[in-house]
């Protein structure tokens, strides 16, 4: 029995550890955190982007180029939010105002994608340039925080 | 299907009869086979006489301790019922004949009843359930070595004599054997040669004098295996 | 033309097992995060699942007994009682995750909200499941779900560098970005949805609704040989297309509408149409099959009487637990939960599930008190020993990789 109690105890604590308990921030983590969000972003930006662009080619229809860029915006909108959660480390400060900032045009961008699918606007030269940007931008980002 | 249990000389109780699908002469399920009821009769042999079915025959077979827990914890769900603790019953003669499930004589319909409280006390009857993993006491075997299956002559529902012959005893848990040790056609070789490795130390014991059942109602009993016991090995 | 429809129960077994609402997703996922460089494990899956489920039909031909039935039978009253939960956990979950999924289908082509289409959804399952008659649920689900072979048409169209896409099957061709914890990890998973346990529920339940016997072994062989081979195809091209739109853009996928995207761009709304049918088809009838799975594994453990062969108020107890089922899983759903996180989450019960419903099926194979002069050749029980190995070591692995890739995130 004691023994039982032992290890449970042994496999408590090292769960704990795991998991960081107690969490201080850390450079190393917040990068990969960072680099996920970036990717994220990035991923749902392309989404909103090559559904518009199909749509403008007819090759879907209103409702479900709205569903598609609507769940991007959702999905990049708790990328957003999620990252800006997480306690970040002194050394990384100017960094994660910097990532913030681009995920948050992102989001812009992406909303207004949902905005023009909702209203059947396909063809918005600037939009699609936009998001293009972002793209990039994001990409670019990615590989300075998490090369 | 071939070979049915009558055409030959016997079977295991917990590998071939528990938990075996019940059907009714009408083709319609009724239950699994939850535990067998035992009587000793007048000449001291041990002779199965009912099929016993329901929560309260099943929840028993999950173990000593936490069997007898859930047990008691089902009892307390309607306290107010009598005969709440008690299974439903299948007398054996009603059984026409055990093959990959058991088939009765009689259609589904209306066929359990519940067991009376003079035929719970009897203390005469037990349970295979209860016998199933009792602590067997002999020189000639490993210290936990327990009951792990019943061997039996004849069969439900065929004429002739009907009883415990035999236990198989070894270390290890009661139905972990699949069978392997006891056929000549073993399956996957390589899973039959492992499960015969795990039970090299099972023994057949002829259920004779030298062979003692201790069993208080209600509590777990144990199984003296005298000097002069009759061993043999599992295979054949 | 009825022997053509005989292979259907194959069909839809398949679609419940490798295009269910979770792998439609996962499926493209791996495509657009690792190319085809994860397809040899559908195949192996595919292997696998032939393997067991023909066992498993042979059991269910031979001696009409459906799988769950001899899980307890071989592994006692406790353990049984133990895979009885992993498997009920596991089907319960992909059943709420189902009926999800038909609200995403439903949600592309309607511009209603998926989750205020749940109720509706689940109604019409259940309605299904109570009144209609087996073999029209795995006629005409099973045919409408083939749609999903609009995947393999779209590829064509979308014409990717055939050359460069056979490259990429190799396994050492996985892209860099990706560690090998998180290809592991998919592997596992997508080797467990292979094989998950629901469909050797499904599939020998099945043949004794449809009143098999040893004569129609060769129909339950077609069955196999043909539903489940083409559901891995269906899984190999939903990836590739997904590897052809979407690797390129660095986009990952979550949703259903991501999934359909790349028919869209190679064969227009007609294209799409088809394949969004396909969704529909392929999450409702997994749905049935998770329903009555349920039903199935529930009734086959205490031994009360299943099956849509009897009329429902001789099976009440298993009519009841598919409306309790549903009930449930409209419930579920109703608190807005992701569908597609809920099959995620059931990857870890089928873990236990999987080994503890495999080793009886193995087992029986070889009883001639069950199958006579049908039991398994050595060839049989060659590949069955393999894969209960692997299926040991996949179920073994399956929560670390978790644990340690969250979920797949890396």
């Amino acid at each position: 029995m004691r023994r039982t109690v032992a290890a449970a105890c042994a496999l408590l604590a090292l769960t704990l550890t795991g998991c960081g308990v107690v969490d201080r921030p850390d450079p190393a983590g917040w990068d990969q955190q960072a680099g996920t969000a970036l990717e994220d972003a990035a991923s749902q930006v392309a989404t909103a982007r090559l559904a518009l662009r199909s749509a403008a080619r007819e090759r879907t229809w209103s409702t479900y180029t709205t569903v598609l860029v609507a769940e991007a915006e959702e999905a990049a909108a708790s990328t957003e939010e999620d990252l800006s959660r997480v306690q970040v480390p002194r050394p990384r400060r100017s960094a994660a105002a910097r990532v913030q900032e681009l995920l948050s045009r992102a989001v812009d961008a992406v909303a207004q994608a949902r905005e023009h699918a909702v209203d059947g606007v396909y063809d918005d030269a600037a939009l699609l340039d936009e998001l293009d940007r972002v793209d990039a931008a994001l990409e670019h980002e990615h590989d300075r925080v998490a090369p | 299907m071939t070979g049915t249990r009558a055409q030959r000389d016997g079977y295991d109780v917990g590998l071939h009869l528990l938990d075996r699908q019940i059907i009714g002469a009408d083709d319609r399920l009724v239950a699994k086979v939850d535990d067998v009821e035992l009587t000793l009769d007048d000449d001291g042999a041990l002779v199965p006489t009912a099929l016993l079915v329901g929560l309260p025959a099943l929840l028993p077979r999950f173990g000593p301790r936490l069997g007898s827990g859930l047990a008691r914890a089902h009892r307390l769900v309607r306290e107010a019922a009598a005969d709440q603790a008690q299974p439903l019953i299948i007398d054996l003669d009603l059984v026409a004949e055990v093959t990959s499930d058991v088939r009765l004589t009689r259609p589904a319909h209306g066929l359990l009843r519940r067991m009376d409280q003079r035929r719970a006390e009897d203390p005469r009857r037990c349970r295979v359930g209860d016998l199933l993993g009792l602590p067997v006491r002999c020189a000639a075997l490993p210290r936990r070595s327990k009951v792990l299956d019943l061997r039996m002559v004849g069969a439900p529902g065929s004429a002739g004599p009907h009883r415990v012959t035999a236990l198989i005893v070894g270390p290890g848990r009661p139905g972990a054997l699949f069978g392997y040790d006891r056929r000549s056609e073993p399956g996957p070789a390589v899973v039959g040669s492992v499960a015969r490795w795990l039970h090299r130390h099972a023994r057949v014991v002829d259920l004779d004098e030298a062979v003692r059942i201790d069993r208080e109602v209600g509590e777990v009993g144990e199984v003296y295996v005298g000097a002069d016991a009759s061993l043999h090995p599992l295979r054949g | 033309m009825k022997r053509y429809f005989a292979v259907l129960l194959g069909v839809l077994t398949a679609i419940g097992g490798f295009v269910d609402i979770g792998d439609l997703v996962t499926n493209a996922q791996v495509g657009a995060r690792f190319g085809t460089s994860l397809v040899w494990v559908v195949v192996f899956g595919v292997v696998g699942i032939c393997v067991f489920a023909e066992m498993s039909g042979r059991i269910a031909a031979v001696s009409r007994r459906a799988t769950f039935d001899l899980v307890r039978e071989r592994l006692g009253p406790r353990i049984g009682f133990l895979n009885l939960v992993g498997s009920m956990l596991v089907t319960l979950l992909t059943f709420i995750a189902e009926i999800g999924g038909v609200a995403l289908a439903l949600q592309l082509v309607s511009s209603v909200h998926h989750v205020l289409l749940v109720p509706f959804v689940a109604a019409a399952v259940w309605i299904v499941l109570w009144r209609a008659r087996f073999s029209s649920i795995e006629n005409v689900l099973g045919l409408m779900g083939l749609t999903l072979i609009g995947f393999a048409v779209a590829l064509w169209q979308l014409g990717p560098d055939w050359s460069e896409l056979a490259a990429g099957l190799a396994p050492a061709e996985k892209p860099a970005a990706e560690s090998w914890a998180t290809y592991a990890f998919f592997g596992v998973a997508l080797f467990g949805a292979a094989m998950t346990p629901y469909e050797v529920f499904f599939f020998s339940s099945g043949g004794v609704e449809e009143h098999w016997s040893d004569k129609d072994i060769g129909v339950m062989r077609a069955n196999v040989l043909i539903g489940f081979p083409l559901g891995g195809i269906l899984s190999v091209a939903i990836a590739a297309c997904a590897a052809t739109v979407y690797l390129p853009e660095g986009i990952a996928v979550e949703t259903l509408g991501q999934v359909g995207l790349p028919v869209a761009v190679g064969l227009g709304k007609i294209g799409l149409a088809v394949v969004v049918l396909g969704f529909f088809a392929a999450t409702f009838g997994a749905a049935c099959e998770t329903g009555l799975s349920t039903g199935y594994s529930l009734a086959q453990y205490f031994g009360f009487q299943w099956g849509k062969f009897v009329r429902p108020k001789e099976a009440a107890g298993f009519h009841i637990i598919l409306l309790l089922a549903t009930v449930l899983a409209a419930g579920v759903l109703l608190t807005g939960v992701d569908p597609i996180m809920v099959t995620e989450i059931s990857v870890v019960f089928s873990a236990v599930a999987l080994p503890l419903t495999y080793f009886p099926i193995l087992v029986v194979a070889n009883d001639p008190d069950y199958l006579g002069e049908h039991v398994n050749g050595p060839v049989a029980n060659a590949l069955g020993v393999f894969y209960l190995v692997v299926i040991t070591i996949a179920a073994l692995a399956a929560i670390p990789l978790m644990v340690a890739t969250s979920m797949g995130q890396g």
